[in-house]
């Protein structure tokens, strides 16, 4: 039996894209969201552009695949104070852009990433200064003008949660990296439904760890729809997170990296 | 006894809590399988198929679609909103994410 997906938005082919890539990564867990992501943002800094990267999952992990290894501590503490009535707002004094300048941690090939920080044993009560001044900095990203131009990468955690509740209002696109496994798939295909409820957003599925055509046929007939493009499975990949270091850095010329690269190059046409 | 299976995104969650309900139910037990994450796939590790898994009716729409009147009890949120599974497994779906926040 095969589902049939019907996007609300098409998927933009051949316009021309004015201006930066901004896109949320999203699927289900253990899809590569994380690899794609910091891999994705190492190259789109490598052809020039200023790239912030986001991490919003209470498990961070994305500074790994960035290249800046395990990083789990709340990077904009501080940045927000909550008034009387308990509401969380940004400091005086601190927008998007300062936040991004003050906050962010510099990478290689200079990706500035943001996150908030892992949440604790007693849940996200100390880190929720830090989670709500990382929602309001995403939130501004669009209407910051200094901001305007640079790259914005964001990896959501897994499942539709965050797709739901309105945590990547940057990105015009959310890729959806999507493993030749039903459970997979049946994510993939949900997280895109929400996601391109909302208007002017469109889904790209990126068929990840695949074995071969037959793999990328599979997952694009239980789609519905066709692949944005394809990453092959990878021995390089696990390595490197075997390791808790970036593939991009362990093995820069990995069918998987090379892969990646050619998504990072369909992106800037697209 | 009562389990809990936890951990990071795709390292194994439901495949191990499905199986290791497949062979509680098998080894005489009565299970109830449950699915607390709001992108449920449980019923496909208990062998239910996927697209069958996708449509379970969880308990958060049955609530709110107003099937049960009044305080349900446990019993009756299973027998109401719970699916059978394999071997005998009941199983049930707290709630699925599958809309924006109207919020």
């Amino acid at each position: 039996m095969s589902g049939t997906l019907i996007i609300a938005h098409p998927v933009r082919s051949a316009a021309l894209r004015v201006g930066p890539v901004r896109i949320a990564i999203v699927g289900k867990g253990g899809a590569g969201k994380s690899v794609i992501s910091g891999t994705a943002a190492r190259l789109l800094a490598r052809r020039g552009g200023k790239v912030l990267a986001l991490d919003s999952d209470p498990m961070p992990g994305l500074a790994i695949s960035l290249g800046l290894g395990p990083l789990t501590e709340p990077f904009l503490e501080g940045a927000a104070e909550q008034s009387d009535d308990g509401r969380w707002r940004l400091r005086k004094g601190i927008g998007a852009a300062r936040a991004v300048q003050r906050f962010a941690k510099v990478g290689p090939d200079g990706v500035r990433l943001l996150q908030f920080g892992k949440a604790t044993p007693e849940g996200l009560g100390p880190i929720m200064g830090s989670l709500n001044a990382f929602f309001q900095v995403t939130h501004r990203l669009a209407t910051t003008g200094v901001l305007r131009e640079w790259n914005v990468v964001g990896d959501l955690p897994a499942g539709p949660r965050q797709a739901a509740f309105d945590w990547a209002p940057y990105a015009d696109t959310f890729l959806v990296v999507v493993e030749p496994t039903w459970k997979s798939i049946l994510s993939a295909r949900r997280i895109a439904r929400i996601a391109t409820s909302r208007a002017g957003t469109v889904a790209l599925f990126v068929a990840n760890k695949v074995h071969g055509s037959s793999d990328v046929k599979l997952i694009e007939d239980r789609l519905g729809t066709a692949a944005f493009g394809a990453v092959p499975a990878d021995p390089a990949v696990i390595e490197a997170d075997r390791r808790g270091a970036a593939v991009i850095d362990e093995t820069p010329a990995c069918p998987a990296v090379t892969a990646i690269a050619r998504l990072v190059d369909q992106l800037m046409r697209a | 006894m009562n389990i809990v299976v936890a951990g990071k995104g795709g390292s194994g969650k439901t495949t191990i809590a499905g199986t290791l309900a497949r062979a509680l139910a098998r080894s005489g037990r009565h299970v109830l399988a449950l699915d607390a994450d709001t992108n449920p796939m449980l019923g496909v590790s208990l062998g239910l198929g996927p697209e069958e898994t996708d449509i379970l009716v969880t308990v958060r729409q049955g609530l709110d679609t107003g099937e049960v009147e009044h305080q349900p009890t446990t019993d009756g949120l299973i027998q109401t909103f719970g699916a059978n599974a394999p071997e005998g497994i009941r199983l049930v779906v707290c709630s699925r994410i599958d809309q924006i926040d109207p919020g």
